[in-house]
């Protein structure tokens, strides 16, 4: 199918939804595309391909939204798609929706890819998963070996009755291991994986065999190591839990519909000091090494949004709707996980910024604390009601008299959102954004494709876990 | 032709040896709310996931296009790609042998017919109820799925199955403010009917939780008698049985219950079940995501592992039956062997008397975070956000921000106390409230 072809006839029913009393309406149209390639244990256990198309209608309706979704675009099944639409809009009573205004964006735009990796040969993706596999078994005490190399295009496409119109399409390369590791009884496995939004050109960048070869020297270093004893400590954080810490900690309590319903504890706290002078974090659409998201899923033109600046609470990121409620302008947030899903606020490149610190000045007057690492992480979780967070990262170390020590394995670290803020007490001057083709954040049900990173941060009080 | 047919035709003229083509039709409602409803969602989806084998060489390929054109397309390409993938040694070949088990309860033709008003009038009358319990607490946010699927399966071997499926799910969270102080309380169903779901009492019980949680703080950590809330264990349950028991974990190594079969890995007290075919069951159908009937299989009984659980691939390679495993998260995803439903036999013992039995320990009512705990390791992690201090059998303070671990198989062998008769399912995981001993808390 040719660009633009598919789109004539959701043009027309734009107009059909605001004849049938809508008084706004939008369309998303999608055609996603994806790549899998996973070796399992030196053998190639999966080689797969999808495509996802189709389209979403959303209307209001007196305040009402409706929506409706298909992947049938024959002109008969548009129109029973706005029929299910309006119908949906019309089953809601007392609907209390509005949209902030924005400005009308009309926009074609494409994240930088220089060889497309849909055009590269089957036989290349296939040997370069096998070979990076392979890489893995440094030894007899490695158990257990994946590989999953992924790709994928996502073009979108959206038109509202106001008149906006815009397409992005991203495309995206990764590549994840995990080494499994055992001596004795103790099994530890380790994930990680290198991700951007760009061509084949990034694979081609890598030695991925040394990728994976580090990968099991992690997973054998943790496998022969204990847990941290259980308590609360001084902690130094890397940039990479630092970016995930934020994201699921700090960011979701940010988004302006958890803000809105009162559901965030940042509820009513702009202008508050929640962190020290050190600390500012922005949400940004375009950033290097980040997730690509120059518009929304609201056509809405998606830039910097300082949510705290030095250290006080600035503002939250907003699809329409929220900022509508709150009396805030429309950051770019707006974003749905595919044409199934109506837009929610959510985070796009949401990273802490760098200060000033060393290295070593963060950890020289630590007695008695823990590195927190990234690499081997498996995510986290937050109960933004409660304000309650945590995260289970990968191998550590101990800091003993200001000076890093043994490794440490299955740690978990969990605190308070504010309170942690406000003990952040030193921040890094180096800055890691990281994405990620596999996976991605959950929020009501929904996945999106986020970036995040920061610097290395000191939190002088933080509650770690251990078996 | 139907799609699924014709991706089968159309792979073997491409001299595919062999074909799969799993198609599913999706219809769902979904409703989010609050004190009003904030959207009203329907989503029609098709998919078609088909595999192709050439000998010893596969591949996959998926597409929501099911016109001729496009299925004719995933065909070319699902067989290019097997071309050129190197050769499984294990492989063998797809179910030669379809068949279904008379199971009871997995379609609800009200719920797919349900009307949008009463599924309005009955969410609103519901969360009504919320602010009417303590004019301290409003619901914040909520999300009603109302699903019903047809899913037709089609192979090589002129075998075919198709079945129909309904399942609802709803989540409601709750928020109290007090002179400063804010808490939530969270509350969870799935069901196949629409009639199982008690919207009342799920709204109730989450205003309940945020009023009590207002006060509740971190404590100090220690080893401590635990009890957890049946759906709380559910989730631990699947967590770590899940992953472990499936042949494809056992097979590559990862699976700590590996060479286990026959040995005593839990108390006596333990008996896990795989039912595919309890009536009503999240996870309870005639025939599995490769076309097996689904059965009855137990995995542990009385503390010993019996079984595995095996999809076709898994089954040939291990020289074993299929167990009706075979599960797809989606139609773009290939079968991997998963849990039905998953069950943990219940005791003898009303909670109630749990409780009253403990003279020191912590009641656990919600966790987030649960899913970081390591099946490999056994590693178990999990964050109370709402928590009760058990002094001489009575709830008394309200806790939060603890954090749990241990090493779940461990648990299992030395940990299990007692079993609550309350049997009570998240997804398709079921277990009743259960007791343990030992279990470490990291607080303040």
């Amino acid at each position: 199918m040719k660009e633009g072809e598919e789109t004539v006839g959701l043009e027309k029913i734009l107009d059909k939804a605001v004849k049938r009393g809508a008084s706004y309406a939008d369309v998303r149209f999608q055609s996603y595309d994806s790549e899998l390639v996973s070796v399992e244990n030196k053998v190639l256990e999966g080689y797969s391909s999808r495509k996802l198309s189709g389209f979403g209608i959303r209307v209001f309706l007196n305040g009402a939204v409706g929506f409706a979704s298909s992947s049938d675009l024959s002109p008969t099944n548009v129109e029973k798609t706005l029929d299910n639409a309006v119908k949906a809009a019309k089953a809601v009573k007392n609907g209390e929706s509005s949209l902030v205004d924005v400005k009308i964006s009309k926009a074609n735009v494409k994240s930088n890819v220089k060889i497309d990796p849909f055009d590269v040969s089957s036989e290349e993706k296939v040997s370069i998963a096998l070979d990076t596999n392979k890489a893995a078994w440094i030894n007899d005490k490695i158990k257990s070996a994946s590989t999953r190399l992924g790709i994928t295009r996502d073009y979108r496409w959206f038109g509202s009755s106001e008149g906006s119109r815009t397409t992005v399409q991203t495309t995206m390369v990764g590549l994840m291991h995990t080494s499994v590791a055992q001596t004795g009884g103790v099994m530890e496995w380790v994930p990680h994986s290198e991700s951007m939004c760009a061509g084949f050109e990034f694979i081609k960048s890598k030695d991925w065999n040394s990728f994976s070869h580090s990968v099991s020297e992690l997973a054998l270093e943790a496998v022969s190591s204990k847990s941290p004893p259980p308590g609360t400590y001084p902690v130094v954080v890397d940039p990479e839990i630092v970016g995930v810490l934020l994201h699921e900690a700090f960011g979701h309590a940010s988004e302006g519909d958890l803000v809105s319903s009162g559901e965030s504890v940042l509820n009513n706290r702009t202008g508050s000091r929640l962190a020290s002078e050190d600390v500012t974090i922005v949400d940004e659409g375009v950033v290097e090494r980040g997730y690509y998201c120059p518009f929304d899923d609201e056509g809405v033109r998606k830039e910097k949004t300082v949510i705290v600046e030095k250290g006080v609470l600035k503002g939250f990121i907003y699809d329409r709707e929220s900022a509508s409620k709150l009396g805030g302008k429309a950051t770019g947030n707006g974003r749905a996980q595919d044409f199934e899903n109506l837009p929610i606020v959510r985070q796009t490149n949401y990273v802490m910024q760098p200060s000033t610190c060393q290295f070593e000045e963060l950890i020289e007057d630590i007695d008695s604390g823990v590195y927190v690492r990234g690499r081997g992480s498996t995510g986290g979780e937050v109960e933004v009601g409660m304000g309650t967070f945590t995260f289970g990262v990968g191998p550590s170390k101990i800091i003993r008299k200001g000076e890093l020590a043994e490794t440490v394995r299955g740690v978990v670290i969990s605190g308070s959102i504010l309170d942690t803020l406000k003990t952040v007490d030193a921040v890094g001057k180096d800055l890691v954004v990281k994405t990620g083709v596999f996976g991605g954040c959950g929020k009501s049900g929904q996945r999106a494709s986020v970036g995040f990173g920061g610097p290395h941060i000191r939190v002088r009080k933080m509650t770690v876990g251990g078996r | 032709m139907e799609p699924a047919e014709l991706a089968v035709s159309k792979a073997s003229k491409l001299k595919a040896t062999e074909a799969e083509a799993y198609v599913q039709r999706t219809k769902t409602i979904m409703v989010e709310f609050a004190e009003q409803i904030e959207s009203f969602k329907t989503i029609e989806s098709i998919g078609l996931g088909l595999r192709v084998g050439l000998g010893k060489r596969t591949a996959m390929y998926s597409t929501s296009i099911l016109n001729g054109k496009e299925v004719g397309e995933a065909a070319t390409k699902a067989v290019k790609m097997a071309k050129v993938a190197p050769e499984d040694p294990d492989w063998k070949h797809f179910n030669r042998k379809y068949g279904k088990t008379p199971v009871e309860g997995y379609y609800d033709s009200k719920l797919e017919n349900m009307e949008y008003k009463e599924i309005v009038d009955r969410l609103l009358s519901s969360t009504a109820l919320i602010p009417e319990y303590d004019k301290r607490v409003k619901p914040t946010r909520g999300i009603l799925m109302l699903g019903s699927s047809r899913t037709t399966i089609v192979n090589s071997y002129n075998e075919s199955a198709e079945r129909k499926e309904t399942g609802i799910t709803v989540w409601i969270r709750a928020k109290a403010v007090d002179s400063g102080m804010e808490s939530t309380g969270n509350e969870h169903q799935e069901a196949r009917f629409w009639k199982e779901i008690d919207f009342e009492n799920l709204a109730v019980s989450a205003a309940d939780k945020a009023v009590k949680f207002l006060k509740a703080k971190p404590m100090l950590g220690g080893k401590a008698t635990v009890i957890f809330r049946n759906q709380i264990f559910a989730n631990l349950l699947g967590i770590f049985l899940g992953p472990s028991v499936s042949a494809d974990w056992v097979q590559k190594g990862r699976s700590p219950l590996a060479g286990k079969l026959g040995t005593k890995i839990a108390s006596e007290n333990i008996t896990v079940i795989d039912d595919g075919t309890m009536r009503g069951g999240w996870g309870t159908c005639p025939f599995d995501d490769e076309g097996c009937p689904t059965q009855r299989t137990p995995i542990i009984e009385k503390g010993v592992l019996r079984n595995y659980l095996y999809d076709i691939y898994t089954s040939l390679k291990a020289d074993a039956k299929s167990t009706g495993n075979a599960g797809r998260a989606g139609y773009w995803l290939k079968p991997q062997p998963s849990p039905s439903n998953l069950v943990l036999k219940t005791g003898d013992a009303e909670p109630e008397e749990m409780i009253r039995e403990t003279k020191c320990g912590i009641y656990v009512d919600t966790t987030i975070g649960e899913w970081l705990s390591n099946p490999v390791s056994g590693n178990l992690n999990a964050t109370i956000t709402h928590g009760y201090r058990v002094e001489n059998g009575e709830l008394t303070k309200t806790l939060k921000g603890i954090v749990v671990s241990g090493n779940f198989y461990e648990l299992l062998q030395k940990g299990i106390e007692s079993l609550g008769k309350d049997l009570k399912n998240s997804a398709e995981n079921y277990s009743p409230t259960v007791k343990l001993v030992g279990v470490t808390m990291a607080g303040e």
